[in-house]
């Protein structure tokens, strides 16, 4: 049994956790929800030794855990897998698998003998790995996800801890993934899953501990709860940040997550983005082989596929950074073309620098800003301010640095600063990952307003559900090709076969 | 009219109040080079001589008197020139180790054409030499920016061997086609007196140089942190991904930056042959392009901050050669003192910077990841 009693901890002016207890048993998985900010990460992070606690002691199978080390937390069998995965950049995969439990014994990080290693337990759960010898700066979110999952469960861990690892997998993946969780309880691990899918940490979860504003609202055995009851107790019985337009409550925000029909016909306005024939190569792969589909006004157009078949090749041409090999991009409006990319981290925004610099990477809106070559920076923070306030990003002020906002501030932050700078093409990449319910949905809300105002969206996303709930049009992504779906062909099967590329 | 209120607000912005921050920002240099002095003095304690001593001979030597403060004040003046050449490539993570070089090749536009500028005015001769010296080192550095754009060569070993290059240059210059017509030593022709910036404090050889590399250290601060390029180029070196997929101009962002890098150093080189040597030597630097580095690297890459990390600098070569020669304390202690500054700032900057992140250091790989926590915290 894993317990955590009393953790507190501080980070400057904020109470990240306040007494929180935690406990989950051998031969369970335990899910830890809730909001944006809660206090989960930090948490996590304090079982896995990233982070000391101020305050309360961490217990493992009746042994006290020193707290504040990886190394010690990992030779105690606590393996974590992050959000933002932790991979060796600049390594290939096979060296990263090398450096985890694949690379211990006779072979002695081995690259080549720890990728054969890990090969059967990739096969049992579907995942495909990365061609050889590639490093994992050219590898998809997906793809380091599934590494880091593959290395964290090579470590043989006693307790393994998963933030919000469902977000990138494919639905061909999940089941083979859910299956492999069950399997670790069956064998007496400890499973901790972090999760803003409910509905998931129902369908797999023994218990549920809910975590609101750093303190455990409460802990619920699956059985004896229900996803309203959860999203009730996250998010508070009086919701503190409601305002004009906002969701109002947590009912609401669970109804509007799952809506399942667009509300708007989709309107056949004129072109906006033309996409032709385009091939991307590179890394001696072909990356997009003749991708071809138009845009128009109004239009959100979905684009579903396991996390690397080309995705981020096609985001990266739509963002100017790479030519293709062959076709062309057109963008019809004399609106910019705004994106929203999937690593926020790495390419969205840049944490040393404060908000305001932020929102200014968006050229439109730092020409907004800028006479004569000069930056006004008054009028740029007095600007920030506004939109902080209007998209409700929770911070210490336009001039704080962005690694300061939490993980969903600072994916409104990137959202913000797409639609503030009025494009008439949004490019949104994976766009609600790690956000919480009522931050998804008011993203999905700000998506359909800026179509219904006549912009064209490209959504492209691994979540299948939001595909549905949003998208006007629906294509799927595999191995660089993209097959259009159907209005009467969007069953959930179809669709988990075209992106397995067996259709 | 509103533009002169808007320039002077500008201006005004960059002499800001100081808040509480900009006060702790002044004062942690203060603090290292207090700490740096106290281990100093305990080596010195332990080599049997007295701190106090040598101290007050360092003191003395770089502003204990009217020549030595201005000489500190020259020696200090290319110091500025280099540092700000390093800091605002820098400021893009543009590693330019090449300021020695640069500054050699500006001293060596300026330093040829110098000596034909006889029948001009004299302030057009000077900023000609000035631009001359732009020029030059513009072009060297501009080079190494142009191969890190077009062809991804590490700008770090192409400007390193680019110095190599530009010192072997000069030394071929002053020895055959620049050398003096009387050919007796291996230099150049003296410039033109009006090409020269006179030293209006004899017998000091105090000169204007200094005035040109504090109001360029002015302008430097300004294009950085008020101005749409400034903007760019830091948003460069703080995340060259994000940057690309913003579309700022990398490739003529990485030109322009090394080339403006170089362009400094260029000025300083000019400006060491128009006040002070008036004339091409085999060697022009003493390495102020290196330690500009570290001039660069105590003021935090802040162009303001280079005038008085140049400072320290100019100081303390200055009064080491004065305690060499009073008591035959070696200078070699100076380069320890130096040495003991910057690495108890670097250490001091850690704490500062890492204050919240210190707990993620030494646990995650991946350093871009390690804020997540602590963000997720920041609104809990």
């Amino acid at each position: 049994m894993i317990e955590a009693v009393g953790i507190t901890r501080r980070f400057a002016h904020t109470l990240a956790l306040d007494r929180v207890d935690f406990r989950a048993r051998p031969g369970e998985i335990h899910a830890l929800v809730g909001e944006n900010g809660a206090g989960k990460s930090t948490l996590i992070s304090i079982f896995a030794g990233r982070l000391k606690a101020d305050a309360g002691t961490l217990v493992l199978d009746g042994t006290a855990l020193a707290g504040g080390s990886a190394h010690l937390a990992l030779r105690a069998g606590i393996v974590a897998v992050y959000q933002s995965p932790m991979l060796f950049e600049r390594m290939s995969w096979e060296e990263n698998l090398a450096l985890g439990g694949f690379g211990a014994g006779a072979s002695h990080r081995d690259p080549a003998a720890a990728a054969e290693r890990a090969r059967p337990l990739a096969a049992r759960l579907g995942f495909d790995l990365p061609p050889a010898g590639t490093s994992v700066e050219h590898c998809s979110i997906g793809e380091r996800v599934r590494l880091e999952i593959l290395r964290a469960l090579s470590f043989d861990p006693r307790v393994l801890i998963l933030d919000e690892p469902t977000g990138v997998l494919a639905p061909t993946e999940l089941a083979p993934f859910l299956e492999l969780l069950r399997r670790l309880r069956g064998e007496g691990r400890i499973v901790i899953l972090v999760t803003h899918k409910l509905g998931e940490a129902l369908a797999v979860a023994d218990r549920v501990t809910v975590l609101r504003h750093g303190r455990v609202a409460a802990e619920r055995t699956s059985s004896a709860t229900s996803e309203s009851e959860l999203a009730r107790l996250m998010i508070g019985e009086i919701d503190s940040f409601g305002g004009a337009g906002s969701i109002s409550n947590a009912a609401d925000a669970a109804a509007i997550a799952r809506t399942s029909a667009v509300s708007f016909a989709p309107n056949h306005g004129s072109q906006a983005l033309a996409v032709e024939n385009l091939t991307l190569e590179g890394d001696g792969r072909r990356i997009l082989e003749n991708v071809d589909f138009s845009l128009s006004a109004g239009e959100i157009m979905g684009i579903a596929g396991v996390d690397g078949n080309g995705q981020g090749g096609l985001v990266e041409i739509l963002a100017g950074i790479h030519s293709p090999t062959s076709g062309h991009v057109r963008v019809m409006h004399d609106r910019p073309l705004a994106v929203i990319p999937q690593n926020r981290d790495l390419d969205g925004l840049i944490l040393e620098m404060t908000l305001w610099e932020n929102l200014m990477l968006a050229r439109s809106l730092r020409r907004r800003f800028t006479r004569r070559g000069w930056l006004h920076r008054s009028q740029a923070k007095a600007y920030c301010g506004d939109v902080l306030d209007q998209f409700r990003i929770r911070s210490a002020g336009a001039s704080s640095k962005a690694f300061a906002l939490s993980g969903g501030n600072r994916q409104r932050l990137a959202v913000a600063r797409a639609l503030a700078g009025n494009p008439g093409v949004l490019v949104a990449h994976d766009v609600c990952r790690g956000l919480d319910v009522r931050a998804t949905a008011e993203v999905h809300r700000m998506l359909k307003e800026f179509a219904a105002a006549g912009g064209a969206v490209l959504l492209i996303s691994s979540d299948l559900d939001e595909l549905l709930a949003l998208s006007t049009s629906l294509a799927v992504i595999c191995r660089g090709r993209l097959h259009p779906v159907a209005q009467h062909d969007r069953g959930a099967e179809r669709i988990g076969l075209l992106m397995s590329g067996v259709a | 009219m509103t533009t002169a209120r808007k320039v002077s607000s500008r201006f005004a912005a960059v002499f800001a109040p100081l808040t509480g921050a900009r006060i702790m920002a002044a004062i942690r240099p203060l603090a290292a080079i207090a700490i740096a002095a106290l281990i100093i003095s305990i080596v010195l304690i332990a080599l049997g001589a007295s701190p106090l001593a040598v101290f007050a001979d360092l003191w003395q030597g770089a502003f204990g008197n009217w020549l030595a403060a201005t000489d500190t004040l020259v020696k200090t003046t290319p110091l500025i020139f280099t540092g700000l050449a390093i800091a605002i490539a820098f400021q893009g993570a543009l590693w330019n180790i090449g300021a020695d070089g640069q500054l050699i090749v500006g001293a060596m536009a300026a330093g040829a054409i110098g000596p034909a500028l006889g029948g001009w005015p004299h302030p057009i001769a000077i900023l000609t030499m000035l631009a001359l010296g732009a020029i030059g080192g513009a072009l060297w550095g501009g080079l190494a920016g142009w191969l890190r754009a077009r062809r991804e060569v590490n700008e770090v070993i192409c400007t390193i061997m680019l110095n190599f290059v530009a010192a072997q240059m000069l030394s071929w210059a002053v020895h055959g086609p620049l050398m003096e017509r009387s050919r007796s030593f291996p230099q150049s022709t003296m410039i033109a007196p009006n090409a020269q910036l006179a030293f209006y404090f004899q017998p000091s050889r105090l000169n204007c140089g200094m005035i040109v590399a504090v109001l360029l250290a002015v302008a430097c601060n300004l294009m950085l942190f008020h101005s749409a390029v400034g903007f760019e180029l830091r948003a460069l070196g703080r995340n060259r991904r994000a940057s690309a997929f913003f579309g700022l101009p990398i490739r003529r962002l990485t030109v322009g930056v090394m080339a403006l890098s170089g362009a400094l150093a260029g000025i300083g080189g000019a400006v060491q042959v128009s006040a002070i040597t008036h004339r091409l030597f085999e060697t022009m630097s003493p390495g102020w392009g290196y330690e500009a580095i570290a001039v660069a690297l105590v003021a935090r890459l802040n162009p303001l901050a280079i005038v008085p990390a140049a400072l320290l600098f100019g100081a303390l070569d200055n009064g080491s050669q004065a305690m060499q020669r009073a008591h035959g304390v070696s200078p070699e202690l100076v380069y320890i003192i130096q040495g003991m500054v910057i690495i108890v700032l670097v250490a001091f900057d850690a704490v500062a910077s890492s204050g919240l992140r210190d707990a993620f250091f030494g646990a995650g790989d991946n350093v871009t990841a390690a804020p997540d926590v602590m963000a997720e915290a920041g609104d809990a």
